[in-house]
């Protein structure tokens, strides 16, 4: 699923060009590639990529980056300590890369299938070959591991699953490259996804089916007593298994929900009160359990999360509905899926579309946040209007400049937003570090909480200052707090700021995509004077009101003293 | 020993694995006249090494046993490699 902005540069040792011809024919057709000059890695490294929006794969033979391993391959003596220092600096060559350009891939080193070191004692510290190697792939991602935008891929993965085929020591003679084609495949296969991570491709919820799937048997007719979960069988094992993988899925930030023709009472039951179950009720971000087609089913989940098909993945064991649902539903992933339950934890793993550049603790969070949004619409139920839930909701809005701290969130945000976006900037971590140190830039992180519990980093605003003229650049909003008087709280800090830069006038220009309606109608309804179809101004003379019920703390500036 | 239909397989699986990393427009069909080495032929001097050995790799797992098929002689006049049917032919007229 590339872009047309999507461009690869390759800075190798080898003979890398059977990767760009797979990428660029095959895995991502499309996609822009070129290979640095043939010459010392180190160089390539020096002179850069082509220009800063370029993505790398920067990918050595480790006999090349450290003399010192060179001498231990070839049986003689080397100092160990002296590959990792060697390593570090190759580290920190690439890191001076990495800073300029969008995102760097370095596949880890490995050795050929069938170099056996020294035997029984190739993982012996200071002598063995495999385990100095172990220890440079560590050294190497520990030298980059505060780069956000260098990502070490696993190359000793590509070779285990391509087996002795993997590794052709005759291409190697013939063309210089020692790996053939099916790593060649799973290389480009990983690469792509990366690259799909970091443009905020990948995706956010799977879609799952109930019986057969998270459970062998069919609740209706056995039911929950007798299904096939757990226990001492195999089958039961591998549905167990499942569920584990999915709820380790859900601490990567991918959100779970349920579309299953089924009786609702009858299969909930079984989620709540099934021994074995390692997925609850409360795991689920949404579900509809009815007899009712599962394509529109899959939508409505889709329009309750506040997802587009392309952020999902739909998983039933029935081909008939899962070629209805990718029929009927564009843009949404359904994967074959094995009849077999042993295989299904291998098929969930091979899904390389749940591939995120970052770890943040809103993504560690979010099943809490799924409970904490029920206990809101409940309150929401039971509240006289809609104004009045508002008002009891408490919200309290905390405003931080963007920093190391906040960066990786604040950078996910980017990348995934679409409803609330005035611009639908993608930016890398690395991009929105240097925007926002440009003379003139702003840019400000929302923390929102309310009595009911945390939704984390949720709104973003980008301020460019011109003169007298303050341009609202960025204006993103999670979907999870849409509606609830943050953006009108966003809106009035953005004000605060730009008065308190001296500037008379604030403006909006929206950049139309078929997603971010919702952010027209918002700047629409806002106040701000319309000076074009997408275009919105706010005379900085007066302050933007906060909402009431709405409390900001703001820790970025000296807005809420100009503007309380 | 592999007779001719086998051998022509083995080729069209070798063209699954380069057309790959060929541009739509100039992917190699399954078909016996498909020139592969010479005038015509889409492949470029890295093209026909993975072919090539795309090839012995596929021989070695139907028949067990290593062939040597890479050779400078490929891209000679007469050459067995220039087209599918004649490639084909090479490999089920060897010896086992």
């Amino acid at each position: 699923m590339t872009t047309p902005h999507d461009r690869l540069y390759f800075v190798a040792d080898f003979n890398v060009e059977l990767l760009a011809r797979q990428l660029s024919n095959t895995t991502l057709p499309g996609i822009e590639t070129a290979i640095a000059p043939s010459g010392p890695v180190i160089a390539a490294l020096a002179a850069g990529p082509p220009a800063p929006e370029w993505s790398a794969i920067v990918w050595t033979r480790p006999e090349a980056v450290s003399e010192a391993f060179a001498r231990a391959c070839a049986s003689e003596p080397a100092d160990h300590e002296r590959a990792l220092d060697e390593v570090r600096t190759y580290g920190a060559a690439l890191g001076r890369f990495a800073a300029r350009a969008r995102s760097v891939f370095v596949p880890t080193w490995v050795l050929p299938p069938f170099e056996r070191g020294w035997g029984m004692l190739d993982y012996r510290p200071g002598t063995g070959v495999a385990q100095l190697l172990a220890r440079m792939n560590v050294a190497l991602a520990d030298a980059v591991g505060d780069v956000p935008s260098v990502f070490v891929l696993d190359a000793g993965r590509w070779l285990a699953c391509a087996g002795a085929r993997g590794w052709s020591q005759k291409l190697w003679y013939a063309a210089k490259c020692p790996f053939a084609p099916p790593v060649i495949e799973l290389a480009a296969v990983d690469i792509a996804a990366a690259l799909d991570g970091v443009a905020g491709r990948a995706r956010r919820v799977a879609i799952l089916d109930l019986d057969d799937v998270l459970w062998g048997g069919i609740v209706g007719e056995v039911g929950w007593s007798g299904l096939a979960l757990g226990g001492h069988d195999h089958v039961g094992e591998a549905f167990a298994d499942f569920q584990r993988a999915l709820k380790a899925l859900t601490a990567r930030g991918v959100q779970l929900a349920l579309v299953s023709k089924n009786d609702e009472a009858t299969a909930l039951e079984a989620i709540d009160r099934h021994p074995e179950m390692v997925l609850r009720r409360g795991d689920f971000a949404a579900w509809r359990i009815n007899w009712d087609d599962k394509a529109q089913n899959v939508a409505a989940v889709l329009s309750e999360l506040n997802l587009g098909a392309e952020s999902a993945v739909f998983i039933d064991d029935s081909a008939i509905e899962r070629a209805r649902v990718a029929s009927a539903v564009p843009g949404i992933l359904v994967p074959d899926w094995p009849s077999d339950a042993a295989r299904f934890r291998e098929a969930l793993g091979s899904l390389r579309c749940f591939d995120s550049p970052f770890r943040t603790g809103e993504d560690r969070a979010r099943t809490a946040m799924l409970t904490e949004e029920r206990s809101r619409r409940s309150a929401l139920a039971d509240a006289d209007s809609l104004d009045d839930w508002l008002q009891s909701l408490e919200i309290a809005v905390t405003v931080e400049a963007l920093a190391p701290a906040n960066l990786d969130r604040a950078a996910q945000l980017f990348n995934k937003t679409n409803q609330m976006n005035v611009s639908t900037r993608r930016l890398s971590a690395a991009e929105l570090a240097a925007w926002a140190d440009t003379p003139d830039h702003c840019v400000l992180t929302f923390r929102v909480r309310d009595r009911f519990g945390d939704y984390g980093l949720t709104g973003i605003v980008g301020l460019e200052l011109t003169g007298s003229r303050a341009r609202l650049v960025d204006f993103l909003l999670s979907c999870r707090v849409m509606g609830r008087h943050v953006e009108e709280t966003m809106l009035h800090v953005a004000v605060a700021h730009a008065r308190a830069d001296r500037a008379s006038t604030l403006a909006a220009e929206l950049l139309p995509t078929p997603r971010n309606k919702p952010c027209l109608a918002f700047f629409a309804r806002s106040g701000m004077r319309p000076v074009s179809d997408y275009g919105f101004e706010w005379d900085l003379s007066k302050p933007y009101p906060c909402p009431s019920g709405v409390s900001v703390a703001d820790h970025a500036g000296v807005a809420t003293s100009i503007d309380p | 020993m592999m007779d001719e239909d086998t051998a022509r397989r083995v080729v069209y699986d070798a063209i699954d694995i380069v057309n790959q990393q060929l541009p739509a427009s100039k992917r190699l069909r399954k078909a016996p006249e498909t020139v592969i080495v010479g005038a015509g032929g889409a492949l470029d001097s890295l093209g026909v090494v993975n072919f090539v050995i795309a090839v012995e790799e596929k021989v070695a797992e139907i028949t067990g046993a290593a062939v040597q098929l890479l050779d400078e002689t490929m891209v000679a006049d007469g050459s067995p490699f220039h087209t599918v049917g004649s490639l084909a032919r090479h490999i089920a007229a060897r010896p086992a």
